[in-house]
């Protein structure tokens, strides 16, 4: 490439930026340009944030943000430091007051000038002879730490001190049994009465920060007071309460609108989803047991500015949690947005002084359900019902003399039981986790670093998972207006699973085989499976996944208020995986059942995925009088590119050697991969207005473009509109103000698009295939999916009226929410008809409504020993397709397994099925009703004949349950007395159904695990009133998918429970050490739920729960701070 | 001035940033396809599409046809296919919705192609017309199958839009039949009669003719089928029916059209499907019925229940039509792993009846196309699965002549060199003098048997209207002899078969298909 070619690309580029700066900056000068000459400073307001800060550094940014202009003699300033404080929208006057107070200082104002000058020296003041009891004491924090500043007053009086450096005060009271009123700003305030001491130690607790919290949003961050949207916030420290290994499952039960759905899976690879405020698109091509393609309801995940996965991400580096809920909060997300954005913003350093963490935890892991098969008598008798039933010679091993060896044999090698996989396979198995930060720095620099070692084994063996990880986030202040951060996190996670799934065989196709003779070979079912066969020697399956995220970021203060940002991201994973299938053979001693795998195979894959992001953000902030503007515009870049390469290869030496390049040379070997890249351009913007701290207003709007799409299609537009009016800032809710200390109303409405459809959607392709003539191989091209020109963006159209409301001194807050969500031209593989002979192409078509109430309370309380906190939250949720565009409805699923329809009126993926009427009693009453097979009988169910049209077929289906939660709730709540902390959660989910199929919903029909419910509870003419219908071996009549087999999901659980205990203070400084606590906790102790019966966790998705269980945690741990 | 040095750095910090900034961002092109916009150029593109159009011909799913026959059966009673035996099916049935779109998926790959060929540019005519040739019997051959599925069905002959899909109606299958027929021979004028050995699997005139047999047989235009029947030139019996579904055999004089598979690259896995479970598990999905067992002859061309026939229930294999035991695992034969097949409940093998409930419930396996060399690697067979031979098309000719009452020697000759024209089968020949009737039962015996497996019967009972006669009750399997040497003949457990003549001769158009499309009116009682 020639330089001047590379010169005026470049210079092209400058001009391009340069004319993006212009625009932004002549957008915000037109609404920001206006100053108010002749301010005062009792009426400029200014937010201010100190942290340590001297009182030169204080008063250079009043000075900054309020333009007066400070005149000092430097030395003067020099004596005072320390000032920790975060005020929002305070008068410059009141501010000047507060950092002077505790100084010799005063000031004077000239015009816009201000002067900081000594006091003069009071003058001594003669004490009156008055009754006058002195009293003394020292103010802490929470953690023990003397707090400077408190303001300390007698209740009804006048009279007010400020704790010294060391905490203490001292004043004088007029009577013995005063009230003192200890506030500080970011502590509650606190009333306390003398009751006759004349000493008095108080611990100020945090307020947990209803009126001065910071809520981070998109692109910024915002007092909690002044939002205009509904935003759920979780912190860090709650998050690393409960000691799992991802950061879904934590979220659990903490945050109105999130439901987390947690399905178990293995160790490093698990399967909990997150959805934020319901389903709101679904893929119809997707025909798995599972119903319809639901994945694309995932929520943006955006970590530090740059999109990311939740999973894997280190609890512990966490400092903040967002869920942006409406479309005011995500609609400057635009594309991305409509299923809920998670802001995740992890620790920086923020202090000057070095500070270390250790945490170590220690965690047992165990199965929290294990499905119990029948007795053995009980079982064996089941079998022989089933075979009369069927009309069918009893096979040898259900004779009557059978069953009497069988059950009153010892050797249960030669006798084995039918079912034991989930006695003999779930072990307890260790997890532990080390994680170490390091933070601090100086005025310029600044850095936190921090590893982190999680070691997961699982609960059946070869199932593992490692991570390993380390995290350095910097901050550089080059000058006062320019500042840099950059931040580097590598990521790896290994993790092991066997090639052969074993948990299928957990339930079916493996009974009657010895897990394991003493001689090391296995049993075998008379199928040829032994899971734990497959588990030990079918091989392994290993994956890392590495990842490596940097991120650069330049803020430059252009002028005051005015800010321009650039962040550059870069995020790259690599997954590589050895999936290695063992040669083997082993024959059942017992029985000669003999089990090959012939031939030995490896899969490799590697998927590279490579994502850059550039950010550019320019923000004004001004207030002028009663008015505070704040305004952003921001341009930024995605691009993203994968590949993937997966390579086969058969026939190694042995099973040691799985090496790609060791396996058999010839015809079977092969290899296949794709590549893909997609690219998305935004500008955004966003414009906050509040008069007078009490009237709010907020429009975003993004305007993003797509590759995924093509022509006029390519781009669109998402704004939003979100207002709020603080009720308790006016004049006539003074009255009120001591009932209701804060209240705030908001509504928004907004629209948020969603781009998730398969890459090159539009384009119309041919794809290669093969066929063979004459014994050569051929190759040939096809059309395989329709191509979609038209497809544009899907929209969500939503609207939210809440508030936020606090009482009793600001103890008690309650957030409430009512939301309704219409998606529309939902991009759907919408069936098309099979006619058309091509594979669906995504269309926009269909609307799917969500709509609910979201409530949050939270309490906290105590005095200075006992303190507690409770929080509680409850999510309503109801979906609805509203229009499939006349097309539909969509069923997926067959008679022995769940069916799902997308349906109108309907929730998305509602189960679908016959709706029963218990079982038939007599003959007569058989032969009086439409049956669904011939020969029905005494015992059989009695499916509903809907329609009325005499015969049992699927025009009789209907709707028979939901399985989407519609409530969702937790419950939480941390107390702490003294040295020891306690904080549990209760979690939960209502109305909500689960379909059992396969082998527990089969009882026994087939050759599959036959659970103890059934026990004694099948009909029989002398058991007319089982809940069950009579077994017929091989026969389904009595298992096709009906209401019968649904139960009810809902439940209760004791999610997480922890213990704290801190050592004192005065021991832990003898060791050098800051704090030193110690904790025990445990997850997922107790549950209630319908699914306690059947041994199976409440989560467990429609289906044959075969899949890796979710676990419960024993946790020993310890945190230690340097 | 020191601000403005700041500024500067920024400056140079965001120009890097637009430094990576791409400008074609939006307009990201897969390189892993095609675009369809460059295609259709040359000869070769012509040939690379004409090639595709092959994938869609039926491999081993024609074996699940002749499972819904009384011929065969589903061994697992979960299959949704079961259902169908069971006649417990109804409109939602997975099965039936996958052979129509199965069907439509390669009549849409024809018609692209025809729409499109051309474009290509080429003075080839010959070569053109043969592509086209070969698109228009491959077309055919879907709306063949759908005929005999669904009676009358969607004519579409040309790609659809979504819109056009949601409002095509019905053709009555008669105009169905005309168009297989006229396309057939249209076709067949395409077309050469042989190709070079590289292109050996292509569609044939011969091919052409035969299937043209076929659907008028199954139309019952019976003149229109002699006359193509006697089109199709060049085609013998292969000299070896034990052979014939071997892997030496294939592209023997016989086969006719046939789908054509090879060992790792384009492989099927008929072993796996078909053979004993005891044969590295193998799954017996589809398993012969008593039924057709005890219809092949004895070995003097008696039936088994004939008196003087000599059948010895005790030793119901010996003396019998030897193609029994070249299309049937029964008790005692060699198993392609060396070990005899034993399926007798008390035979304490794998393979034993309810030892598990995949293997054959009827006692009773496929023999067609279980080859030795497929059981290294049983997923993984080559063999080539015959759609049509020529033993159908001499078939063919004598159903239509008897059906035509145009009884003459050339009815005997096919049926008898299909008795006996081969080496390893030589059946007696069939008496002579024989009513219409007669010889109608006899065609229709012979079909059954020879072409047992071969995905045509199902289509038989339907045209016979024997469905419902043979399609009720259990489903039998073999006759062993118990502990006490008493003769039990096993009965598959809980299975019994149920057929409503008012509409089980066809099925139902899917659900899916007239929810997304109430123009396609339902068949009869559904």
């Amino acid at each position: 490439m020639n330089i001047n070619f590379l010169n005026k690309l470049l210079i092209n580029k400058l001009a391009r930026v340069t004319l993006l700066s212009i625009v932004m900056i002549t957008f915000t000068s037109l609404l920001f340009a206006e100053t108010i000459s002749g301010q005062t400073i009792t009426d400029t307001r200014v937010s201010i944030k100190l942290e340590n800060a001297s009182l030169k550094t204080a008063l250079l940014q009043v000075e900054q943000k309020s333009g007066f202009i400070f005149v000092y003699n430097e030395r003067l300033l020099n004596p005072y430091g320390n000032f920790t404080l975060n005020k929002e929208k305070i008068t410059v006057a009141d501010l000047l007051n507060l950092l002077l107070k505790k100084t010799d200082l005063t000031y004077q104002v000239h015009d816009n000038k201000v002067l900081i000058i000594q006091k003069e020296k009071p003058k001594p003041v003669v004490q009156k002879p008055v009754v006058a009891i002195p009293v003394s004491g020292k103010v802490t924090d929470d953690k023990g730490l003397a707090l400077p500043g408190v303001t300390v007053k007698v209740k009804g009086g006048s009279a007010a001190v400020v704790t010294d450096a060391d905490g203490n005060y001292k004043l004088t009271v007029n009577e013995a049994d005063a009230t003192l009123v200890f506030s500080f700003v970011g502590f509650k305030t606190q009333e306390v009465s003398l009751a006759g001491k004349q000493e008095l130690n108080v611990q100020l607790a945090v307020s947990s920060g209803q009126l001065d919290a910071v809520v981070v949003v998109g692109y910024g961050t915002q007092k909690k007071t002044s939002l205009t949207s509904a935003v759920s916030q979780v912190s860090g420290n709650t998050l690393v309460q409960r000691p799992v290994s991802n950061v879904q499952q934590s979220l659990q039960g903490l945050a109105p609108g999130v439901t987390v759905l947690d399905r178990g899976g293995s160790p490093g690879r698990s399967s909990a989803t997150i959805r934020v405020r319901g389903i709101t698109t679904f893929n119809i091509n997707n025909s798995s047991t599972g119903g319809y393609d639901l994945s694309k309801n995932d929520a943006l995940v955006i970590v530090d500015g740059i999109e990311q996965k939740l999973t894997d991400i280190n609890p512990d580096d966490i400092d903040n949690v967002s869920i942006l809920k409406d479309a005011a909060s995500t609609a400057i997300y635009g594309s991305r947005a409509t299923n809920g954005v998670i802001l995740i913003t992890t620790k920086r350093a923020k202090e000057n002084k070095l500070s270390i963490n250790y945490n170590y935890y220690y965690a047992s892991q165990n199965a929290i359900n294990k499905p119990q098969m029948m007795g053995l008598k009980a079982y064996m008798r089941l079998e022989q019902v089933a075979y009369t039933n069927a009309g069918a010679a009893l096979p040898a091993r259900f004779t009557d003399e059978s069953i009497n060896t069988w059950v009153n044999a010892t050797d249960r090698e030669k006798y084995p039981l039918p079912n034991t996989w989930f006695q003999t396979m779930l072990h307890s198995a260790p997890q532990q986790n080390h994680s170490l930060s390091i933070a601090g720095g100086d005025d310029k620099i600044k850095a936190r670093l921090s590893a982190r070692y999680l070691d997961q084994d699982g609960i059946v063996v070869n199932f593992k998972d490692q991570i390993k990880e380390v995290k350095l986030n910097t901050d550089y202040t080059a000058a006062k207006i320019l500042k840099f951060s950059g931040d580097l996190n590598y990521r790896t996670n290994y993790s092991t699973v066997p090639t052969v799934d074993p948990f299928n065989n957990f339930y079916h196709g493996s009974l009657w085989a010895v897990p394991k003779y003493p001689d090391g070979t296995y049993g075998l079912s008379t199928q040829g499976n032994n899971p734990l066969m497959f588990a030990e020697k079918g091989g392994l399956s290993s994956q890392y996944d590495d990842n490596l995220i940097a991120n650069l970021k330049a803020e430059l203060e252009i002028l005051p208020g005015l800010k321009l940002s650039t962040q550059y991201g870069a995020r790259v994973e690599y997954i590589q995986q050895k999936n290695f299938t063992n040669s083997y053979s082993n024959t059942d001693k017992n029985t000669n059942i003999t089990k090959t795998v012939a031939n030995n195979s490896l899969t490799e894959v590697r998927n590279n995925l490579r994502e850059y992001t550039w950010n550019n953000l320019l923000t004004y902030d001004k207030t002028i009088g009663k008015s505070a503007f704040r305004g952003l515009v921001g341009y930024s870049e995605i691009y993203d590119t994968q590949s993937y390469l997966t390579a086969y290869r058969e026939r190694f030496y042995n099973n040691d050697v799985e090496s790609i390049g060791q396996g058999a040379n010839d015809g079977t070997k092969s290899n296949s991969g794709y590549d893909a890249n997609f690219g998305l351009r935004s500008y955004f913007g966003r414009v906050n207005y509040a008069y007078d701290n009490k009237y709010l207003f907020e429009a975003n709007g993004r305007y993003d473009g797509s590759s995924k799409f093509t022509g006029d299609k390519r781009y669109g537009f998402f704004p939003s509109f979100s207002g709020g009016w603080r009720v308790s800032q006016e004049e006539f809710w003074d009255g009120l103000k001591n009932t209701v200390n804060d209240l705030k109303l908001r509504g928004s409405w907004g629209k948020t698009g969603n781009q998730s459809v398969d890459l090159y959607s539009y384009y119309s392709a041919l794809a290669l295939t093969t066929y063979t003539f004459g014994g050569t191989s051929a190759a040939g091209y096809r059309q395989s999916t329709l191509a979609n020109t038209n497809l544009g963006w899907e929209s969500t159209t939503q609207l939210d009226l809440g508030f936020d409301a606090t009482f009793l001194n600001n103890r008690l807050s309650v957030t409430a929410d009512y939301y309704r969500k219409v998606t529309n031209d939902i991009l759907l593989n919408l069936g098309i008809p099979a006619t058309v002979g091509l594979n669906a192409p995504p269309q926009n078509a269909g609307s799917v409504e969500n709509k609910g109430f979201e409530f949050s309370v939270g309490y906290h309380g105590g005095e200075s020993g006992f303190r507690y906190n409770i929080n509680a939250n409850l999510t309503i949720n109801q979906n609805k397709v509203l229009d499939l565009k006349g097309t539909g409805p969509y069923i997926t699923g067959s008679d022995i397994d769940p069916r799902y329809i997308v349906k109108v009126g309907l929730p998305v993926n509602t189960l679908w099925g016959y709706k029963t009427d218990g079982l038939f009693q007599t003959q007569a009453e058989v032969n009086s009703y439409p049956t669904y097979a011939a020969n029905s009988k005494p015992g059989d169910v009695k499916y509903v004949d809907l329609n009325g049209d005499k015969k049992i077929d699927a025009n009789d289906m209907t709707a028979i349950g939901n399985p989407f939660p519609k409530y969702t709730f937790g419950l939480s709540s941390d107390f702490a007395y003294k040295n020891f902390d306690l904080n549990f959660l209760f979690q939960g989910a209502a109305k909500v159904d689960t379909r059992l199929s396969g082998a527990l919903a089969e009882m026994g029909n087939q050759e599959g695990f036959t659970s103890s419910v059934y026990t004694n509870n099948y009909w029989t003419p002398d058991n007319t009133g089982a809940r069950f219908p009579r077994p017929i071996k091989f026969d389904l009549r009595n298992v096709a998918t009906s209401d019968r087999l649904i139960i009810n999901g809902s439940y209760v659980r004791l999610k997480n429970i922890q213990l704290g205990y801190s050592l004192p203070k005065e021991t832990v400084s003898k060791l050098h050490l800051s704090r030193i606590r110690f904790y025990i906790s445990a997850t997922n102790l107790l549950t209630f739920s319908k699914l306690n019966e059947w041994k199976l966790d409440p989560e467990v998705e429609s289906g044959r729960a075969t899949y890796y269980p979710q676990t419960s945690l024993y946790t020993a741990g310890i945190n230690v701070q340097f | 001035m020191k601000h403005t040095t700041y500024k500067y750095l920024f400056a140079l910090i965001l120009a890097g940033g637009l430094s990576s900034c791409r400008k074609n961002l939006l307009d990201s092109l897969p390189n892993d396809r095609v675009s369809a916009n460059i295609f259709w150029k040359t000869e070769n593109d012509a040939l690379l599409a004409d090639n595709a159009l092959y994938t869609d011909l039926d491999g081993v799913s024609i074996f699940t046809w002749d499972a819904l026959s009384d011929i065969a059966h589903t061994n697992q009673n979960f299959d949704t296919q079961a259902f169908i035996e069971l006649g417990t099916y109804d409109i939602a049935n997975a099965k039936i919705y996958n052979e129509w779109s199965a069907a439509y998926t390669g009549i849409q790959a024809t018609n692209y192609f025809l729409e499109n060929i051309d474009k290509v540019s080429s003075t080839n005519t010959t070569l053109i017309n043969r592509f086209k040739g070969e698109a228009k019997v491959l077309r055919a051959y879907q709306y063949i199958k759908l005929a005999g599925f669904f009676g009358d069905v969607p004519l579409i002959t040309k790609t659809l839009t979504i819109a056009e899909g949601q409002q095509v109606t019905r053709t009555p299958v008669s105009q169905v039949w005309d168009f297989v027929d006229k396309e057939l021979s249209d076709a067949a004028a395409l077309l050469p009669a042989t190709y070079g050995a590289a292109d050996k699997g292509r569609v044939t005139s011969g091919a052409a003719w035969a299937l043209k047999a076929r659907a008028d047989l199954w139309a019952r235009r019976y003149q229109l089928v002699v006359d193509a029947a006697n089109q199709v030139k060049g085609y013998t019996l292969y000299s070896s029916y034990q052979n014939l579904f071997k892997y030496a055999a294939e592209n023997n004089s016989e086969v006719i059209l046939d789908k054509q598979f090879l060992k790792d690259t384009y492989s099927n896995g008929v072993f796996a499907l078909l053979a004993p479970y005891s044969q590295k598990n193998a799954q017996s999905y589809y398993v012969p019925t008593k039924s057709l067992v005890d219809a092949y002859e004895t070995a003097d061309g008696k039936n088994i229940n004939d008196a003087g026939s000599g059948f010895d229930p005790y030793h119901p294999y010996d003396n019998r039509d030897p193609r029994l035991r070249f299309s049937v695992f029964v008790d005692g034969d060699a198993l392609p792993s060396g070990i005899a097949f034993k399926p007798a409940p008390n035979s304490g093998t794998a393979d034993a009846i309810g030892s598990t409930y995949i293997a054959s419930t009827t006692g009773y396996n496929i023999k067609k196309y279980i080859n030795t060399e497929d059981y290294a690697n049983p997923s993984n067979s080559g063999i080539n699965i015959i759609l049509l031979r020529y033993a159908e098309v001499l078939l063919t000719l004598a159903e239509a002549k008897i059906e035509l009452n145009q009884i003459d020697q050339s009815v005997y000759d096919a049926i008898n060199t299909v008795r006996n024209g081969r080496s390893d089968v030589k059946l007696p020949n069939i008496a002579t003098g024989l009513t219409q009737e007669q010889l109608r039962q006899i065609v229709r015996h012979e079909r059954t048997v020879e072409l047992a497996f071969e995905g045509l019967h199902l289509f038989d009972i339907r045209r016979w209207k024997t469905a419902e006669t043979v399609m009720t009750g259990p489903v039998y399997g073999i006759t062993y002899s118990d502990a006490t040497n008493k003769l039990v003949t096993v009965q598959v457990v809980s299975f019994n078969r149920v057929f409503d003549k008012s509409r089980h001769y066809l099925w139902p158009i899917p659900q899916k298909e007239t929810n997304l499309n109430p123009n396609l009116k339902q068949n009869p009682n559904w």
